[in-house]
């Protein structure tokens, strides 16, 4: 069974250091909980880029080529209309919903792109456990890493080293 | 922090005025922020929320009677027949393209004003084009039909003609609201956050920790919401600007003189940033004050506002010089009378109201001492709703009212349907605002705390350059 340790810490400094300490020792799942995003927190936890922008990139050009592709077939193909004369197919009218398409998916993948990267909707997590963890979201800065249930005690004295404030013990109930 | 600070106004117009004042730490900050909400229910709300929702019920008398009887409960004929749907419809899309403005440009820009008003402003455009939605499929005179403007593979195997301009407003339209809706909920979510912690009882613990999803605030997930927030308002940014002009290409790219001119997609853009800023001053001003955070959105955040009616006014008066202008210069005679008409024509009192509420109004907000003056910016930005309404009633049922020949004018009056439409709708506006004040967190409180992150850097830097007289750049 998996333990979380959650540790509370004062200030932004000693919070990075001890990520990038528990990292070097060989920790692979430290994560920082902060009301804010922190600055270098990406570089303390060796981050990789984030995939949001290609995912955006891709999903705007396919709405762009659905758009203009949905438009060609429709009134251009399947049911041709003759509009003053214009050719049935008619590129410069096809720019509005091409454009808006492009956008409306785009910005569906990042927003769900970006649920399905945080592992979101999960209502419950171990670290909610911890009632003190409720002032993350107001100023308080955590660190939480996930151990061994024999390697929890060790880790919670280790972070205490560190110069957490508090340190406390979750069971990974799932 | 509980103490509500005075608002500090430099009397030096160079030193800058603050859009934070002090610096609270984050708890404060959270403190003061979430209060209002979790404050006991003031009988001034309850009154002015029984009193909309009056007004609401007569928006809905009007909408049932629309579609009870159709479109002849209203005022509209031929040839009016665009009149006060549909000017209320591009007024209230308009204003809600401040939302998305502040939000998105802003932050692209790097203006640090906007972070305490971009909530405020967002929900007023979701709200706004959630009434300017309304309008269009109610004239489409057989609502219930309004599916029929998607394409869908139908049995009758029609599609929507994407050559006219209507087909394009849907889609600009409902990509507008989504995108808007999207934005605004990935900034409420650290903040729903925020209220699900602090929450006094146990119900709204767990109301706000629905909507939170599980938000833990970890780095990891604050990586990938930076760069989608980022790119969210990339994307915002020519969607706000698109919007507006597909909504002038319905009149653009018609052939009616009045409507048919180039000019209409900056021109458009321009006001309708213009009456969405009046409208953010016009709910806001008071607002703060109410809520008691007048330390948090500043005297500076009215004062940049006011300016920025003052620019986007003055853009609106060259696009009504240049269709002037081009009515003359285009030596087009039915171009020229439906010029001369909105001068000397019947409908001439609304044409000059027009004029005073968004030419002459704007132009007090040169002296400085006027956008400081909370009651002057409170009167203009009235006016210049009213303003706006009277240009999009103008332009389009003073166009149509007398085109071509002269056998086929007429006059238009609205009937009380038309007006329980435009008033109702502004109720139940004002009703969705007073329920989001009522229930979520005005200024985006994890945006503040990041702002004021950056302030105390600033400060940290100016005070180093000071102290050394020199400095790394």
């Amino acid at each position: 069974m998996k333990r979380h340790v959650v540790a509370e810490f004062a200030a932004e400094a000693p919070l990075l250091e001890a990520a990038r300490a528990l990292r070097a020792e060989g920790q692979a799942e430290v994560d920082l909980h902060s009301p804010v995003p922190l600055h270098g927190a990406d570089e303390a936890l060796g981050l990789k880029r984030s995939i949001v922008p290609r995912l955006a990139l891709v999903a705007g050009l396919l709405g762009a080529v659905t758009g203009y592709l949905m438009q060609w077939y429709l009134v251009g193909v399947d049911w041709p209309i003759n509009v003053g004369g214009r050719p049935p197919s008619s590129p410069p009218a096809f720019i509005p919903v091409t454009f808006e398409l492009g956008v409306l998916f785009a910005a569906l993948a990042i927003f769900f792109g970006l649920f399905a990267l945080w592992g979101m909707p999960r209502l419950h997590h171990p670290v909610f456990e911890v009632e003190a963890f409720r002032s993350a979201s107001v100023d308080g800065l955590w660190l939480s890493t996930v151990v061994s249930a024999e390697a929890a005690e060790s880790t919670a004295a280790r972070l205490r080293g560190l110069g957490a404030r508090q340190v406390q013990i979750v069971e990974d109930a799932s | 922090m509980s103490a509500k600070p005075a608002i500090a106004i430099a009397i030096d117009p160079l030193e800058p005025v603050p859009v934070l004042v002090g610096r609270p730490d984050d708890r404060a900050l959270t403190e003061a922020l979430v209060k209002p909400l979790y404050a006991p229910t003031t009988r001034g709300w309850k009154l002015l929320v029984t009193a909309l929702a009056a007004g609401m019920a007569f928006w809905l008398l009007s909408l049932a009677t629309t579609l009870v009887v159709g479109i002849g409960a209203w005022g509209n004929n031929i040839p009016v027949a665009w009149a006060f749907d549909i000017t209320t419809f591009v007024w209230w899309i308009g204003i809600g393209h401040a939302g998305t403005l502040i939000s998105a440009i802003l932050l692209l820009f790097q203006q640090k004003w906007r972070t305490s008003i971009n909530r405020f402003a967002e929900a007023m455009t979701l709200f706004a084009v959630a009434m300017a939605g309304v309008y269009p499929i109610i004239h489409l005179g057989r609502p219930w039909f309004f599916w029929w403007l998607m394409p869908y593979p139908a049995t009758l195997g029609l599609w929507p003609n994407f050559k006219s301009a209507l087909p394009w407003d849907v889609f600009a339209i409902s990509t507008y609201a989504t995108v808007s809706f999207l934005f605004w909920f990935m900034g409420l979510i650290p903040d729903l956050a925020t209220l699900r912690d602090t929450a006094p009882t146990r119900l709204k613990r767990t109301i706000y920790g629905l909507f939170a999803f599980g938000w833990r605030g970890s780095a990891r997930h604050w990586q990938h919401y930076r760069i989608g927030y980022l790119l969210m308002a990339g994307l915002g940014t020519p969607l706000v600007v698109s919007v507006h002009t597909i909504v002038s290409f319905d009149f653009a790219i018609s052939q009616l003189p009045g409507w048919h001119t180039t000019i209409f997609p900056p021109y458009f853009v321009a006001g309708a940033i213009f009456s969405g800023f009046a409208m953010v001053l016009t709910l806001m001003i008071p607002a703060r004050k109410i809520l008691g955070i007048e330390h948090v959105i500043t005297m500076k955040h009215l004062d940049n506002m006011a300016k920025v009616i003052l620019a986007t006014g003055m853009m609106v008066t060259y696009g009504y010089a240049m269709e002037h202008f081009m009515a003359w210069y285009g030596g087009n005679k039915y171009e020229a009378f439906a010029f001369l008409n909105r001068w000397t024509g019947p409908y001439a009192p609304i044409w000059y109201m027009q004029l005073v509420c968004n030419v002459l109004a704007p132009q007090v907000l040169w002296f400085p001492s006027m956008r400081r003056n909370l009651v002057v910016l409170f009167a203009v930005s009235i006016l210049v709703n009213i303003g706006m309404w009277a240009e999009r009633f103008v332009i389009i049922a003073v166009s149509l009212h007398r085109d071509f020949i002269p056998a086929s004018w007429g006059m238009y009056t609205p009937t009380w349907v038309d007006w329980g439409l435009l008033f109702g709708s502004m109720c139940t506006f004002g009703l969705l605002f007073l329920l989001f004040l009522r229930f979520l967190p005005v200024v985006p409180i994890a945006e503040v705390k990041e702002l004021r992150r950056e302030l105390d850097h600033h400060d940290a830097r100016v005070a180093g350059l000071a102290g050394h007289g020199e400095g790394t750049p």
